[in-house]
């Protein structure tokens, strides 16, 4: 069935596609010409960002036959990761400059990329899950090795492409053995299904499990984490940071819907549903234990933030955790997301912009004596730092306050305290680089950091939000309230 | 209970103080911070004194904030909270005027963290919202690492880790058994909570065992203090920390612990609280003795000070855990002492090591005849410090042990020992860097001015309240 009013539906995808295509064509005329490139990137994106508030307001409808979600959480998730995206093109031109990699293509592949994450976050359909996966993952295979001189970024690119390739054929399995149990692969459909089956469960649990480790791959919870570090390290910054928000993003989001594929209410159901609780707790531990532990071993920056992102699924697991028995906690998620996101944008942005002559990336040393060189960037570097820790008024407080609660809602009592005492760990991990930076002088080796206008302008927006969101979270956390993940 | 509304000034004066710092010129940065911590000091005193703390009355203001989450801002300044208070008031005044490598060096950001950190203790000893007095318990820190990384000596980096990890382990703890005191009033009520009236309800139901939680909050409360064997923190600390933030550090943020036992723990877990009695009151009697113990055998005089510290607030917590109200009404008014005579202590320490700026600690000796008047005033702190009668101290530590001898005789028997030892060290103390030879004479000048007049005024308190303690106690009777 198609009309107009569909149309109108589709916005915000239209107006990605039209923007693929015109950055396409912007690059096929000269290659080293950027900036038009960037400026219809930058238009795109607001577009998007204003059209999917528009639909925000159209509450839940299906498009496309049912393969297509319009709801409000698909809305809000998209605003965001353009938004979040657009921090990005605006603030990472000077660090794309320095590494000569400031080609239009960059953006091209760029919006490709959201355009995938956009139709992950909505699809209803574990096919177009899996055609956006791909459609997200394969321009962030060829950002990863975009540095293509450099070995690190090449070895980076192979690595994420081969496990993300292996990791689409098990989701793909797994749609077969759900498809083989439920006759279909619409989610709607096999929530119905789940709702009036009394069988064997079998076939749909090992196709249910597949499609889950497909997804706790993506989103690198441990022990499914291994490619994170070295693709962290060897990506550009501003890809890494895209990763960090964007795609962890989509990749949770789809993950939530994932775990809430079958209507656990149904009496053959709620035994699965205990051992999926079992396995979101070793999982939640693994990540949460593994990734605080080691990060605090780290010297190199961008490896310290990438098990800092393991360690953050740990948290956003036990969000998830608390949700399969208490719905109406899923705000938490939504919210932890939302926070979470910010502060990486923020870190990756910061880190963007410094010059060392170490060619190993920003070690934790580089930042010695920050203080006393850029106050500026020291300031807001910790403030950066202080949120991931959870530190009171800074927006990591609450991100953390929601998860805890949800879980402690559902009488996971032992978790969140496991979790907490991660908490001090990591603690530990983000306090030490703020050490070196407030309580050292700086030396010669140190790292400067020279941000353009338009980066610092974004900067201390992000660091803005930072603090306001851990003073006055309600508006957030209204907003995200009204988020509910329609079967 | 009389609802108010000036009580968030107690707020606000300090956090405009932080924010304004940073327009006013560094050269009267001082000026500065005196004139805001004095207007501070007089609202309190204003406030404090429009209020009628007799029969558990005292002044509440709400206001929303974070409703959806079960949090309000609830202040309430009542007979235990309003000596805190005043305290922070009064110390943080003292504080401020003292002169010295922060005013020189990044001078706004010392007065903007001093403030910050005033905003934060005030809104702890005011909040009887648990999460909001987390929130403060935590933002305390912030100031304090940084001023001890910033304006300390030598190994400052590895001891304020230590001291926040510490810390951080002992409060990340205390939130979960936050989030599960509420969880569980969620589950009586229906109604998500995190205010302390509500959640006193739960430990009078008897079929919630509540001794987990029991445990996280000790444990925040007792890094805190510090309590014997979590005290491992605090040397390094104060030794390293530039003087204002060790003054803080043991005048007020050890009261924040304190404060923490009798506000939160007695009316969310009497029952558990009784449970553990015995043991929680050997360890604050074997804190007092062992404090003392190490003070004795250490060489090192801001060392010495600050075991001393931790040997006193043992004393305290004796009166804390004596469970009964005079106990907690006594253990109050040592905490006021204790938080004067400390400051008294090491505002004049740090007098000292300016005027020896070069010369090791361990090294300083003979200096009465060199500033006696400065050491006259040490010498009256001193003997305020080892509870001589006729100081506030004596009135405090003579309350706490007659309270707490029906409890338990042989525990206030083992920290009367601990009174013995305590003039042991604090003479010795006095003995080593008043008298003896003198190595070096420099030529600066005894104390004199702003230095003498607080200090004059302080020692000046700490005798009055000596001779007239019914005053204090009058108000504090009736917790």
């Amino acid at each position: 069935m198609f009309d107009l009013a569909n149309l109108a539906l589709l916005g915000p995808w239209l107006v990605l596609s039209l923007g693929i295509m015109a950055t396409m064509l912007v690059s096929s005329i000269r290659i080293e010409t950027r900036l038009p490139a960037k400026i219809v990137t930058i238009i795109t994106l607001v577009l998007v960002m204003i059209t999917s508030i528009g639909l925000f307001s159209e509450g839940t409808k299906t498009v496309l036959n049912g393969y297509i979600e319009i709801s409000k959480l698909s809305c809000m998730t998209l605003f965001f990761m353009s938004g979040i995206s657009l921090m990005f093109v605006v603030g990472s031109g000077g660090y794309l400059n320095k590494e000569k990699i400031h080609i239009s293509d960059y953006y091209n592949l760029l919006l490709l990329m959201v355009f995938g994450a956009s139709i992950l976050v909505s699809a209803k359909d574990l096919f177009v899950m899996f055609i956006a996966l791909e459609v997200m993952s394969l321009p962030a295979y060829a950002l990863v090795g975009f540095r293509r001189n450099d070995s690190r970024s090449n070895e980076a690119a192979i690595k994420y492409f081969i496990l993300g390739g292996a990791l689409g054929a098990i989701f793909l399995m797994g749609t077969s053995f759900i498809f083989g149990a439920s006759g279909s692969t619409q989610l709607a459909q096999i929530f119905e299904w789940s709702k009036g089956y009394n069988g064997d469960l079998l076939l749909f649990v090992v196709g249910h499990l597949l499609v889950l480790f497909a997804f706790l791959f993506k989103v690198a919870a441990a022990p499914f984490h291994f490619w994170k570090p070295d693709v962290y390290e060897g990506a550009p910054v501003s890809v890494t940071g895209l990763m960090a928000t964007v795609i962890t993003t989509a990749a949770f989001v789809v993950l939530v819907r994932l775990f809430h594929l079958v209507d656990f209410q149904s009496t053959t159901f709620a035994p699965y549903l205990e051992s999926l609780k079992q396995l979101i707790r070793v999982v939640a531990v693994m990540s949460l234990v593994g990734g605080s532990t080691v990060l605090i071993l780290q010297k190199n920056l961008k490896r310290m933030l990438a098990y800092s992102s393991i360690n953050h699924t740990g948290y956003l697991l036990l969000g998830l955790l608390g949700t399969l028995s208490k719905p109406d906690q899923i705000y938490s998620i939504w919210f932890y997301l939302a926070g979470y996101s910010i502060i990486t944008c923020g870190l990756f942005l910061m880190l963007s912009q410094s010059t060392t002559t170490n060619d190993q990336g920003l070690e934790l040393v580089d930042l010695t004596g920050l203080m006393k060189k850029n106050p500026y960037f020291a300031t807001v570097l910790s403030i950066f730092f202080l949120s991931m820790v959870g530190m009171p008024f800074t927006v990591g407080f609450f991100t953390k306050y929601t998860v805890f609660m949800s879980s402690i809602s559902a009488g996971e009592v032992g978790f969140v305290v496991i979790a907490a005492i991660c908490a001090v760990i990591g603690a530990y991990g983000y306090l030490r680089p703020i050490a070196l930076m407030v309580m050292r002088d700086p030396d010669p080796s140190s790292a400067s950091f020279v941000g353009t206008k338009f980066n610092q302008a974004m900067i201390i927006i992000l660091a803005a939000l930072c603090i306001i969101l851990g003073i006055f979270p309600q508006a957030l956390i209204q907003l995200t309230k009204g988020l509910e993940l329609i079967p | 209970m009389e609802n108010n509304q000036e009580l968030t000034a107690l707020l606000i004066l300090p956090l405009l103080g932080s924010l304004l710092s940073w327009f006013i010129p560094k050269a009267s940065q001082r000026l500065y911070a005196l004139l805001v911590s004095f207007l501070q000091l007089a609202t309190g005193i204003y406030i404090a004194s429009h209020a009628n703390f007799t029969k558990g009355g005292g002044l509440e203001q709400t206001l929303p904030w974070l409703s959806d989450l079960g949090i309000q801002l609830q202040l309430r300044l009542d007979s235990t909270s309003v000596w805190f208070v005043l305290l922070s008031g009064f110390v943080s005044f003292v504080v401020l005027g003292l002169k010295g490598s922060w005013y020189r060096k990044q001078a706004r950001l010392f007065t903007s963290l001093s403030f910050f950190l005033i905003f934060a203790m005030n809104t702890a000893f005011l909040s009887t919202n648990l999460i909001v007095f987390y929130l403060a318990y935590e933002a305390v820190f912030i100031p304090m690492i940084l001023m001890v990384g910033i304006w300390g000596t030598n190994a400052k980096a590895t001891s304020v880790f230590r001291f926040f990890l510490m810390s951080f382990f002992g409060s990340i703890l205390m939130l979960v058994s936050i989030f599960y005191l509420s969880y569980l009033s969620f589950l009586k009520t229906g109604n998500l909570s995190t205010n302390l009236d509500d959640l006193m309800k739960l430990s009078a139901d008897s079929n919630i065992s509540l001794s987990l939680c029991f445990v996280g909050f000790l444990l925040a409360f007792a890094i805190k203090v510090p309590l014997f064997p979590f005290h491992g923190w605090l040397k390094e600390v104060y030794v390293n920390a530039p003087t204002p933030a060790t003054i803080w550090m043991s005048s007020l943020l050890s009261k924040l612990g304190v404060f923490g036992f009798i506000r939160f723990i007695g009316p969310l877990f009497m029952p558990t609280f009784v449970e553990y009695q015995g043991v929680l009151l050997a360890l604050a009697a074997f804190s007092v003795i062992y404090a003392a113990f190490l003070a004795i055998q250490e060489k090192n005089p801001k060392s010495l000070l600050a075991y001393s510290s931790i040997s006193h607030l043992g004393f305290v917590m004796l009166g804390v855990f004596s469970l009964s109200d005079a106990g907690r009404t006594s253990a109050i008014v040592l905490s006021v002492s204790h938080g004067l005579t400390s400051a008294v202590l090491f505002y004049l320490y740090d007098l000292i090591e300016v005027r020896k700026e070069g010369i090791s600690m361990d090294r300083y000796s003979g200096m009465a005849r060199q500033y006696p008047i400065l050491f006259v005033c040490l010498f009256i702190g001193v003997l305020a410090s080892l509870s001589l009668p006729g100081t506030f101290n004596f009135v405090g530590e003579f309350l706490v042990m007659l309270h707490a001898y029906p409890v338990s005789a042989l525990c206030t028997i083992l920290s009367g020992i601990g009174v013995i030892l305590g003039s042991v060290y604090m003479l010795k103390f006095y003995q080593r860097i008043g008298f003896g030879k003198s190595e070096e004479m420099t030529s600066t000048a005894d104390i004199h001015g702003f230095d003498l007049i607080v200090v004059m005024v302080i020692l000046a308190i700490i005798i009055y309240f000596g001779f007239q303690p019914s005053i204090f106690l009058g108000g504090v009777d009736n917790v």
